[in-house]
């Protein structure tokens, strides 16, 4: 090897050094850049409307009146009382949401939100059931509702979300207009991901048969009352 | 001169391998690795509301912040397939409710889509 070629080797071998060297820079400085803390969070808010939408669909179930389909009623009802008990049946279509909640999602929290237009005025438990059998608007009744017609059944022990509803102090909803609390987060996780199936819940006064009327009301998805709507509020992150 | 040019043509071609692996190596496990370990303020859900004064949502508020994210800068956007809107405001210092005011009201539909990201503290 002549003195040329070693200097030329040389220069050859020095730049491919000083290109390794500028590759290693430019991954520091993005590494610097990932460093900033990023909270990313999408939600999906499902309203009841119009009137007429089948994204979301809604009844009371009246033991006064067993037979009876109230689907179409402007109102919901909850009530405790020794043999008028009224319970909800609702259920919201998730796939309404756009982009869709991807399966592999993770559910950070899930809130139903009903507008209070009456309450107690005592502080009164409402529990959250989650239906496991399928019901229909139009049709279903106390005497065809998928829990049965046992009063305080299912037990509050199965229920998966639970809100406080009265005017009184210490009540978590105390003022009429859209609850607070009433969290749903494992049931649209299991509903997002398949593991089961969406037929919506159920909400009962925790304590049925009261001997002193106890009632609630809620607006239904007929109401068309754009600021009254059931709403299902879904904050997810579809990577963990 | 003639044996040499390969030489030269090689430890280029060795210099930018080197480079491009170092590159792809650090990429990889780096920027791979970020994407799941990126710092967040906090992991939990936050209470969102829509506000709608009329039957548009004109801002967005966002509740039970934790403190962690006091100072951070949210930023959200709606968006109901037809229409879509964004705004940004500071996480008060102790966390708690920050209200984003839209850009352009969005007509409330079936499904709306909010967005919300907060970058820092």
């Amino acid at each position: 090897m002549t003195g040329r070629q070693r200097l030329l080797r040389m220069t050859a071998l020095a730049l491919g050094v000083a290109l390794g060297a500028a590759v290693t820079v430019g991954s520091a400085a993005s590494l610097t850049m990932t460093s900033q803390a990023i909270t990313p969070l999408r939600t999906c808010v499902l309203t009841a409307t119009p009137a007429t939408t089948t994204a979301e669909v809604d009844a009371t179930v009246a033991q006064g009146s067993p037979t009876t389909a109230m689907g179409t009623a402007t109102s919901l009802t909850i009530q405790s009382a020794t043999s008028t008990n009224d319970r909800i049946y609702l259920r919201f279509i998730l796939t309404n949401c756009s982009p869709a909640i991807p399966a592999s999602a993770t559910i950070r929290l899930a809130t139903l939100r009903l507008y209070v237009t009456a309450r107690p005025a005592v502080c009164r438990t409402l529990d959250i059931f989650p239906a496991t059998v399928s019901w229909v608007e139009s049709s279903i009744t106390w005497n065809s509702q998928p829990f049965g017609t046992t009063l305080n059944n299912p037990p509050t022990g199965s229920r998966t979300g639970t809100f406080n509803l009265g005017n009184a102090a210490g009540c978590q909803n105390t003022a009429l207009g859209y609850t607070i609390g009433a969290g749903v987060t494992a049931d649209v996780q299991s509903y997002v991901s398949g593991s089961s199936t969406n037929d919506g819940w159920m909400i009962r006064d925790d304590t049925e048969g009261s001997a002193t009327t106890r009632t609630e009301t809620f607006a239904s998805k007929e109401l068309g009352t754009l600021a009254e709507e059931p709403q299902l509020v879904i904050s997810y992150v579809a990577v963990p | 001169m003639w044996r040499t040019v390969p030489v030269l043509a090689f430890a280029l071609g060795a210099g930018v391998t080197i480079g491009a692996a170092a590159s792809t190596a650090v990429s990889t496990s780096r920027i791979g690795a970020s994407t799941i370990a990126t710092p967040r303020c906090t992991s939990v859900g936050m209470p969102l509301v829509q506000n709608l004064p009329g039957t548009s949502v004109t801002s967005v508020t966002v509740s039970s912040i934790p403190s962690g994210c006091g100072g951070a800068t949210l930023y959200a956007t709606a968006n109901n397939g037809a229409t879509a809107a964004s705004g940004t405001i500071a996480v008060p210092a102790g966390g708690g409710s920050a209200t984003v005011t839209l850009s352009a009201g969005v007509p409330v539909s079936t499904a709306v889509q909010v967005d919300v990201v907060l970058t820092g503290p």
